[in-house]
């Protein structure tokens, strides 16, 4: 009995800090701030905004 | 099958950035061994379902072999897909996203390849002793418990890579899939090892046990696939389509509302069973609560899509990831609905919760993972697909068959619900009413594994680079002047 209740008191404690640690760790480095560079993110010079990357093999007209 | 015979890699882009092709190829080994791995549990559950499939209807079809009946092979396929299939190509998937979204290179590079030969010998470990009838007999672990050392490893491993890849990053924000992406990483070996020592430990027994054991299988599909296959989503419809996501504070709200609710929802598998009443109500207030990360989610995908619908004649990658993103929001909002109380008196214990299962697993989250091996496995292999008419087999056969199946069972299950919360009408009647639909449902399975058969073709002609060479980091780029 003393594992399980370690085991989940261990997991629910763990779990719980680290969500709140990371909400406040995402608040403080900005995550929650310029929501538009943060959807951009994932585009850069070589595969900007605007440039379709995926085409059935060989029928590809763009890109 | 060890793919890539070893090229040199070109000039990264200006600074100390890496390319995108250097990444890719940092990745190659080890996501390529996850995602054919994944393929061929992805066949052998197949089989397996089939088997069930056609025994729910002939029941004498193959039973003479004890290791063929209904009570091995069914677990049997639950496991393969889920532990096999599913987990295998989300750990791949997960692996090289979060190295392009952090701008980094695949790190531990000896570690995380062997990583995939333990998993693959745990899973087939666990399918054996299931079939030799060894099954612990606690669903959605049927597995003997020493599989969980070894995947417990294999997760350790995964969660020491993905700390490595985030503190090394190359970009100052952290794009929402790698927030849903740390979530399912940091969740999943918590759940498997609280499942396990829950459902092992002698003190957790009956009503606690089942509470135990539904919290833990419900928040594998929670925190475990739906973040893997909704962060796939986040990422592989704007940069398909080339468009920022529609909007990014919605996604954000998404995701810290889906880790709030969804796992208070795991006593909604339980409704109508002894448990306490209100541990019940919790699980249902849960499942309501989920419509607010579900339509933010439904709104946003849905709104950067807009205007964009032609490209999903286009792009096979597209293609499963809108069908898998639609999927979502219907095997959720079923969901939600079937946990209330009056809804699961009549579903609950019929092929209904079947047809919603596979919605789930298949429609959503299966046609995901699809959807980004064609994107990924390409750029890893610098090599095209070979065969458009293929990958058009693979969408059609798939998309019929899982529409097939959701129908029947559906329609069905809910009749044979009706039926059965009628004292007049008896037992044997409903089993005679639901035998067509238990036929299309096998029917459906062939159609799906038609598509699961061209899709490891594909797979392995890539992997064995049969297809025309790729050059430049961007899919397709040289045919830009064309
Ligand atoms: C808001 C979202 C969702 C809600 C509220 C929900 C609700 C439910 C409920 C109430 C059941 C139990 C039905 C019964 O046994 O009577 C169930 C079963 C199931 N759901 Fe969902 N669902 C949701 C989303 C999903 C998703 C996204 C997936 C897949 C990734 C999924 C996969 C399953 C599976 C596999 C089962 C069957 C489990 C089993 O009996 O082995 N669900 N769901
Ligand atoms: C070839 C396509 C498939 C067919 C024909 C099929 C068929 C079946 C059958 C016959 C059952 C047993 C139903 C029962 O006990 O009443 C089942 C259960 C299940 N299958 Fe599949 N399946 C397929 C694909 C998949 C895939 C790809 C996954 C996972 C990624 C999956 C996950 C499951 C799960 C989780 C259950 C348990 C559902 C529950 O308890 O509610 N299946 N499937």
């Amino acid at each position: 009995m003393f594992l399980v209740y370690l085991v989940i008191w261990a997991f629910t404690l763990l779990a719980g800090a680290s969500a709140v640690w990371a909400l406040a760790w995402a608040v403080q480095t900005g995550q929650f701030r310029d929501f538009r560079a943060g959807a951009a993110s994932i585009f850069d010079e070589g595969e900007p905004v605007g440039r379709v990357t995926d085409a059935f093999p060989g029928e590809g007209k763009h890109p | 099958m060890t793919p890539a015979v070893a090229q040199p890699l070109p000039e990264g882009l200006p600074g100390d950035r890496l390319s995108r092709i250097q990444i890719d190829r940092s990745c190659r080994q080890t996501v390529v061994w996850y995602m054919v791995s994944a393929v061929a549990w992805l066949l052998a559950g197949s089989l397996l379902a089939l088997l069930a499939s056609i025994k729910m209807h002939t029941p004498g079809f193959l039973a003479d072999a004890d290791w063929l009946t209904f009570g091995r092979v069914r677990p049997a396929h639950l496991s393969t897909m889920i532990y096999g299939w599913g987990s295998m190509a989300g750990v791949g998937v997960l692996l090289w996203l979060q190295a392009r979204l952090s701008r980094v290179r695949l790190p531990l590079p000896l570690l995380l390849p062997v990583t995939v030969v333990i998993w693959n010998l745990a899973v087939l470990y666990g399918t054996v002793r299931i079939l030799q009838g060894a099954s612990t007999g606690i669903e959605w672990l049927e597995f003997p418990v020493e599989v969980l050392a070894f995947i417990g490893f294999c997760m350790a491993v995964i969660i020491v890579a993905s700390v490595l890849m985030f503190v090394r990053r190359q970009v100052k924000h952290t794009y929402v899939s790698q927030w849903y992406l740390f979530g399912a990483v940091l969740w999943f070996p918590f759940l498997y090892i609280l499942g396990v020592v829950l459902s092992e430990a002698g003190d957790v027994r009956g009503v606690a046990k089942a509470a135990a054991n539904w919290w833990f299988a419900h928040n594998v599909l929670g925190l475990w696939f739906t973040p893997i296959g909704l962060a796939t989503a986040y990422y592989m419809i704007p940069k398909v389509i080339g468009r920022p996501v529609h909007s990014y504070h919605l996604s954000l709200l998404g995701f810290w509302t889906l880790a709030i609710f969804y796992n208070w929802a795991g006593t909604h598998h339980l409704i109508g069973g002894p448990l306490p009443a209100w541990l019940v109500t919790v699980g249902i207030v849960g499942s309501m609560m989920m419509f607010i990360p579900v339509i933010t989610v439904a709104v946003n995908h849905h709104l950067t899509m807009a205007g964009n619908f032609h490209h999903l004649r286009t792009s096979p990658t597209l293609r499963f990831v809108v069908v898998a993103a639609m999927s979502y929001t219907v095997v959720s909002f079923q969901g939600s609905l079937t946990a209330l109380r009056a809804v699961n008196e009549v579903s609950h214990f019929t092929h209904y919760t079947i047809a919603h299962a596979h919605l789930g697993v298949y429609a959503f989250f299966t046609m995901m993972m699809f959807g980004a091996a064609y994107y990924i496995l390409p750029r890893l292999m610098n090599t095209e697909w070979h065969s458009a008419r293929w990958i058009r087999v693979h969408f059609w056969a798939t998309s019929l068959g899982m529409a097939l199946y959701w129908l029947g069972l559906t329609w069905a299950g809910w009749r044979q619900g009706e039926m059965m919360n009628d004292p007049n009408i008896p037992f044997l009647a409903i089993v005679e009413y639901t035998k067509p639909w238990l036929h299309s449902r096998s029917l459906a399975g062939v159609l799906m594994t038609i598509g699961h058969v061209s899709f490891a073709w594909l797979v392995w002609n890539l992997v064995r680079q049969r297809g025309a060479a790729l050059i430049g980091p961007t899919l397709l780029k040289r045919r830009k002047s064309a």
